[in-house]
């Protein structure tokens, strides 16, 4: 596990926390003096303070949502891939990550990072919602919407990221949905109690893996990036038609702006917090 | 490059063309992708292999507790299938080697009797050209994370495969007079104990058989799952897994680590 | 403490007379609440019920609606139906609208309780109140909505008693404050929040969202425009009034919480709740250094 601690030991600059909560206070029962526009962020404090650790800012908590229509009659059993889902989840994903980089660009954000995916498969519709925080280097200016980046990274990722010489591009994500093939009644009576491959199922549910994986590299290759990272694959059948299966992978594309990647060279560290390793019996592993 | 896969979909060699072509994917975290980068290894794309496999029933008998060889032989065969498609992807894609495997069991609504396995993978290769791959010439697979594998290449160990064994065993039901005889009593029941030390043996012993035709020095990250599928509760697959490494080096690089005392919980 | 202030019930003057102190704070939140030199004062609360109904409030427009706004105020947009007179069962009209009466009605639950919160803290002679937790809930089947807010009221050791009275409130406690104080803020006041906006669909909403296939000129598969407008809408309002209650400060640590809920034949309503912590600066922005990596052996 890779854990970023505060810079050095707390001995220099070492804060009076008692002093500073004093100082807050009092503060308070002056009038609001504003040192700049206000900013709303769902960053947690520790990932700004890490933010502004590589001089970069929380500037607006943004969003962007679509959702486009499934017409009747697509989830009854098919076969092979069940085009009209894939592709209204591809125009939801590429609408609603339109909008929040438009939200972003007003807001004065050359990016958002940290996130959520959200997207939910109805029977007559995909929805797509995308939540963010808007952020920039301190003190710049305003970019274009087209300009503008969106990951999923966390505020610690995209600073790591950034001191390594990458830099996010955007989401890529694909999708593919597909009927699970069924068994004519012949081909269930010869393979009852005999242990074979279904060969054509393989193919079937194989491809369509592969079909969404290719979408999400086909877009990273759109955005120009030379790699994806954080990959989330899900998979599942629909609630409301379990023969109906969804593959969904996405990522963030990243690119080198650096030279080349820049080496960490972590410290090693061994913790000595637990006192008493519990051993536990059930597994061979001590955890 | 290796020879043409000639068991993969059509979809995956189109993917995989554009993964060559200089584009990575990876579902390592990006601590994990910076650690890879750390020991010098790039990651070529996410690789994957799936096979969807009938589990027959096989016959048995219901008082005696015994392996019930053909399921044995089934799990085993379609994880296999998976692990080499797996492969077949990352050995198109140049790699030396795939970390942090998973293996899956899904199911689905073609029955119960069905279930697809699933692995999937990161494949990797070294930046500094020197080949990696195991013994038998593939890349080899492991279940190691990110930071496990940065630190076992520090220590002059590599990587050599993800070895399994398995082992469905039929725990015998008990007959009435034993189940009587022991009423409201806290005792060893023998036959549980001989079974499932049995099945536990037997999985172990295969894994280990596997690591030998690796020409491993030893399998770290050992682990014992035990599942009962979809067979009911008296039928239980034990299945051990582990990564088999080869001792290259004598030198350990790995830093001698800072102790520190962290205060949150 | 010989007259309870305010609307307090009873209960609450004997609680507080006791003198030792209740704290909704863990040990480790405790710990770092001392270290911060914060002395916990007691438990505080604040409860409100409202009678609420969710929908059937408000006007209804049949096919022939007027194009005015749902109440004179607030989001509203119209969707005309294309297809000029057909029946009287086809939509020909739709709107999006905000139910400007339920998010008044939710601001004056929420501060109600808020309100009692803060005198229960002021009678303990708090300067704030931290690890502050809120919520609304409907009561069983009654059509009610309880507000409740709840928190650790906290002093200031040697600290100045606050202004106007009000203690300053926040969703934090314990280290993840101690780390807002030293990165140069300080908590003002928890901030929630509440849109709601009604999606009164047209014909061809209508027909989207039941995956009708029937012609009437809908696109297989386009975007159910309608009901997009009315999700960015609804996030973009929740925003705005907390924005419009800011005045120069800022808002961190927020959450937008969207729920909708369908309401047949592409008829929708959506709610979003935001909340967050409203902080003000009181030192100049004094970056880190770069974080140090490691990697734990564990």
């Amino acid at each position: 596990m890779t854990t970023a601690s505060r810079g050095g030991d707390r001995t220099e600059g070492e804060i009076d926390l008692r002093a500073e909560m004093l100082a807050a206070a009092h503060s308070l029962n002056g009038p609001a003096s504003p040192s700049g526009p206000s900013t709303t962020s769902d960053l947690s404090i520790d990932e700004e303070l890490i933010l502004h650790s590589i001089g970069w800012e929380p500037v607006e908590l943004v969003c962007g949502m679509s959702l486009h229509a499934v017409p009747m009659g697509v989830w009854n059993w098919g076969q092979g891939e069940i085009s009209y889902a894939s592709d209204a989840y591809q125009r939801s994903f590429a609408k609603a990550t339109d909008r929040i980089h438009r939200e972003c660009a007003k807001a004065g954000g050359h990016g958002v990072v940290g996130v959520h995916v959200e997207w939910a498969v109805h029977r007559h519709h995909i929805d797509v919602t995308l939540t963010g925080t808007a952020v920039r280097p301190v003190g710049s200016k305003r970019v274009t919407a087209e300009s503008v980046f969106v990951s999923d990274l966390s505020g610690r990722d995209f600073t790591l990221l950034h001191t390594a010489g990458w830099a996010p591009l955007g989401l890529a994500a694909g999708a593919s949905f597909v009927y699970a093939p069924r068994r004519s009644l012949g081909t269930t009576m010869k393979q009852k109690g005999v242990n074979v491959e279904l060969t054509n199922f393989t193919e079937a549910m194989y491809s369509a893996r592969e079909s969404a994986m290719e979408r999400m590299q086909r877009s990273a290759l759109d955005l120009g990036g030379s790699g994806v990272v954080e990959v989330k694959v899900t998979e599942g059948p629909m609630d409301f038609a379990r023969h109906a299966v969804c593959f969904m992978a996405y990522g963030t594309v990243v690119h080198l702006v650096a030279d080349e990647h820049q080496r960490m060279q972590p410290t090693v560290v061994l913790p000595l917090d637990d006192a008493v390793l519990s051993f536990d019996a059930t597994s061979l592993r001590g955890s | 490059m290796a020879d043409q896969p000639t068991d993969l979909p059509e979809g995956a060699s189109r993917r995989l063309a554009e993964l060559e072509g200089g584009l990575f994917t990876s579902d390592l975290s990006v601590n994990e992708f910076l650690l890879i980068k750390e020991v010098g290894f790039h990651p070529l794309g996410f690789v994957m292999g799936s096979s969807i496999y009938h589990t027959g029933i096989q016959t048995r008998k219901w008082g005696q507790s015994q392996e019930l060889t053909k399921l044995t032989g089934a799990m085993y065969e379609a994880r296999e299938l998976a692990m080499t498609r797996m492969e077949e992807e990352a050995d198109e894609l140049g790699a030396d080697g795939v970390v942090g495997v998973r293996l899956d069991v899904n199911y689905y609504e073609w029955g119960k009797d069905a279930a697809e396995f699933i692995a999937v993978g990161t494949a990797v290769k070294a930046e500094n050209g020197v080949s990696h791959r195991n013994k038998l010439g593939k890349p080899f697979t492991s279940d190691l994370s990110g930071q496990d594998f940065w630190t076992l290449m520090q220590t002059g160990y590599i990587p050599q495969g993800l070895v399994m064994g398995t082992c469905v065993y039929h725990i015998a039901h008990r007959g009435l007079g034993q189940t009587l005889g022991s009423a409201g009593q806290n005792v060893e029941l023998p036959n549980f104990t001989q079974a499932l030390y049995e099945a536990r043996e037997l999985a172990m012993t295969r894994m280990q058989d596997e690591s030998n035709q690796l020409g491993a020095s030893g399998i770290v990250g050992v682990r014992l799952e035990e599942k009962s599928h979809q067979w009911g509760s008296h039928t239980i697959e034990f299945l051990s897994l582990g990564t088999a490494v080869v001792k290259t080096s004598d030198e350990v690089t790995l830093p001698r680590p800072t102790t520190i005392i962290s205060l949150d919980n | 403490m010989d007259e309870l202030p305010g609307d307090l019930p009873e209960a609450a003057g004997r609680r507080f007379a006791e003198g030792s102190f209740t704290s909704g704070l863990s040990v480790p939140d405790f710990a770092a609440c001392l270290q911060m030199g914060l002395e916990p004062a007691g438990y505080v609360q604040g409860f409100c019920v409202m009678q609420w109904r969710w929908y059937g409030m408000g006007m209804s427009f049949g096919a022939f609606g007027p194009t005015g706004r749902a109440n004179g105020q607030g989001y509203s947009e119209a969707w005309q139906c294309p297809h000029g007179y057909v029946s009287a069962e086809h939509r020909g009209w739709g709107q999006n609208y905000e139910q400007t009466w339920i998010e008044d009605a939710w601001r004056e639950g929420f501060s109600s309780s808020y309100e009692r919160m803060l005198e229960e803290a002021r009678t303990l002679g708090a300067h704030g109140i931290v690890g502050v937790v809120d919520a609304s809930s409907p009561l069983g089947d009654l059509g009610l909505l309880e507000f409740r807010v709840q928190g650790t009221a906290v002093r200031v050791i040697d600290g100045p008693p606050p202004i106007g009275d009000r203690p300053w409130t926040t969703y934090l406690a314990g280290q993840r404050l101690g780390k807002l104080i030293e990165a140069g803020y300080a908590p003002v006041s928890v901030a929630a929040a509440i849109s709601s906006v009604r999606v009164w669909a047209n014909c061809i909403t209508e027909y989207l969202t039941e995956g009708s296939t029937t012609n009437w000129g809908q696109v297989a598969g386009a975007e159910i425009e309608q009901t997009a407008k009315a999700h960015m809408a609804v996030r973009r309002i929740a925003r705005e009034r907390v924005r419009a209650a800011l005045g120069g400060d800022s808002l961190h640590g927020a959450s937008l919480a969207t729920t909708e809920r369908e309401l047949g034949q592409g008829d929708a309503e959506l709610q979003c709740i935001l909340r967050g912590n409203q902080v003000r600066r009181f030192k100049d922005f004094d970056p880190l250094a770069a974080p140090r990596p490691t990697v734990r052996l564990s």
